[in-house]
């Protein structure tokens, strides 16, 4: 291998490092009384096979926009899918009245400021944009 | 350039109204194109032969559902199918009432739940193949005026729901080449869906009362009609339809296993069962897949069955289907697809094999 080579390859391995190395965090508002949020009732609630907080209280999933960091590491780490799967598991629901997929709600800022206001709402941004207004319930 | 950047913004403001002007209004659609050629006519495909088919796997679907309040919603959705010259029908239109959180009524035009994947028959882009295989997704009319509750439930790692319904189907019937006028009366069916991690399962059965009034003369209806006596006769007899599948998809690799019996309640036309077999291996955006499924008519005992055979009745065909599926664009698929098919019997007598090559794209927006 040359040298040009090598260093495309090593810095190709350090950016697919630094993205792994992101943190996200699954977030609600902090009006909402949920403490903590198992790994698996959030996948219940962003697949729609629950429109329940553990509490009981009603939970509105907000999903970010397509192709965002947060959400490629969101479906990959806690929903187990990649983004065509998921494009067909909603599309069996979609197309049957059965369901309709979160809604999609720009980045990390617009997901914050929309769950700080309301307690129903459940999302996910980069570890890093959390301050006090958002409550984090699971991290990954 | 400026100018085209600003009119691009413009179109894209324009656009977006309509699909989020009312958060309550969606409106949602699939299409998917498709051509098949045979390497001979020496088996039967629908809509192909080996001179091409460039319209069977064409269907366009346009769905509007609109959240009306908390609990009730309406749903429509319009399909213009290649197969039948684009001439476009509700297969869905109905109005849910969610009684509770798990409890769902609806009623008006219903897909009927057959098969496992009848909620989602026509879009391509929710499974592998060009077309859910022939031989098991055999049933030629897909959707019932009616009612139906879906109850959801859950416990522990185990999700699922029941669907009961009921209603009538007044339309055509095609069997054998011939299209007669039926009415299934007090049609009405039971589907079990559990899950459980990787694992699924579909339990299914449905029943209805047929009768078909002046089958065309030449049918073989019309003629054995006339000929069989009281085992033949369409009048309200019972038949029932049983289905039952398993599914394992741990994302990388998935099947599906799916068998259903057919049971007529007249000796006009043929019981019948047929089950498939399909393996999926993802490897990124390629899917590669490998199914295996057969369909067998079965004859009655004696003078029945001689009957069923002398008018051409009798079909028992197998296939072996290997595709390829490209997710071109996360709502986009390519799919590519070689099947043999080989008609042990075919219309009663001794059938020939063939080979069916098929591409399609599907596309859901």
């Amino acid at each position: 291998m040359n040298t040009l080579y090598k260093s495309i390859f090593f810095l190709l391995v350090s950016c697919a490092s630094m993205l792994s190395s992101a943190e996200v965090a699954v977030i609600i508002s902090s009006a909402n009384s949920n403490a903590s949020i198992a790994s698996g009732d959030i996948t219940k609630i962003f697949l729609g096979k629950t429109k329940k907080f553990p509490d009981g209280s009603q939970a509105v999933p907000i999903d970010q926009d397509d192709g965002t960091p947060a959400r490629d590491a969101f479906n990959e780490k806690v929903l187990g899918k990649s983004a065509s799967q998921l494009k067909s598991y909603w599309s069996r629901l979609i197309f049957t009245g059965k369901g309709t997929p979160p809604k999609q709600s720009g980045s990390d800022a617009d997901v914050k400021a929309l769950i700080a206001s309301n307690p129903n709402m459940i999302g996910y941004i980069d570890a890093s944009a959390v301050d006090g207004s958002v409550k984090v319930v699971h991290k990954f | 350039m400026k100018r085209l950047a600003l009119s691009a913004c413009i179109a894209a403001s324009v656009a977006a109204p309509l699909t989020f002007a009312d958060d309550d209004l969606r409106i949602n659609g699939f299409l998917s194109v498709g051509a098949s050629m045979a390497d001979s006519d020496d088996a039967n495909f629908t809509g192909s032969d080996n001179q091409g088919g460039f319209k069977n796997d064409n269907v366009l679907g346009l769905q509007v559902s609109k959240q009306i309040n908390d609990t009730t919603s309406a749903t429509g959705q319009l399909v213009s199918r290649g197969a039948d010259d684009y001439s476009t029908e509700a297969a869905w239109a109905f109005v849910t009432y969610a009684a509770t959180d798990d409890l769902d009524l609806r009623m008006g035009r219903l897909r009927i739940p057959f098969f496992y994947y009848s909620d989602f028959l026509e879009v391509g882009y929710a499974y592998n193949w060009v077309r859910p295989p022939e031989e098991v997704y055999r049933i030629p009319f897909s959707s019932v005026d009616g009612i139906d509750l879906t109850q959801r439930f859950s416990s522990g790692s185990v999700d699922g729901s029941v669907q009961f319904y009921y209603g009538r189907y007044n339309g055509d019937f095609n069997y054998g080449g011939f299209t007669y006028d039926a009415d299934f009366r007090n049609f009405t069916g039971i589907t079990l869906n559990t899950n459980m991690g990787n694992f699924g399962s579909r339990l299914s059965y449905h029943q209805a009362e047929l009768i078909i009034n002046n089958p065309p003369a030449t049918s073989p209806l019309a003629q054995i009609g006339a000929l069989g006596g009281a085992d033949f006769q369409m009048t309200g007899q019972t038949t029932s339809f049983v289905e039952a599948a398993l599914t394992y998809d741990n994302g990388t690799s998935s099947v599906v296993a799916e068998w259903t019996q057919l049971d007529y309640g007249t000796a006009a036309f043929l019981n019948d069962s047929a089950w498939l077999v399909a393996y999926a291996h993802r490897l990124g955006d390629m899917s590669l897949h490998a199914t295996y499924t057969e369909q067998k008519d079965e004859y009655e005992s004696g003078l029945n069955g001689a009957i069923q055979k002398a008018a051409g009745l009798g079909v028992e065909e197998s296939s072996i289907i290997l595709g390829m599926r490209w997710d071109y664009d996360s709502s986009t698929a390519l799919k590519f697809e070689a099947q043999y098919n080989d008609e042990t019997m075919y219309a009663g007598v001794d059938g020939d094999s063939a080979m069916l090559y098929s591409i399609a794209v599907d596309v859901i927006f």
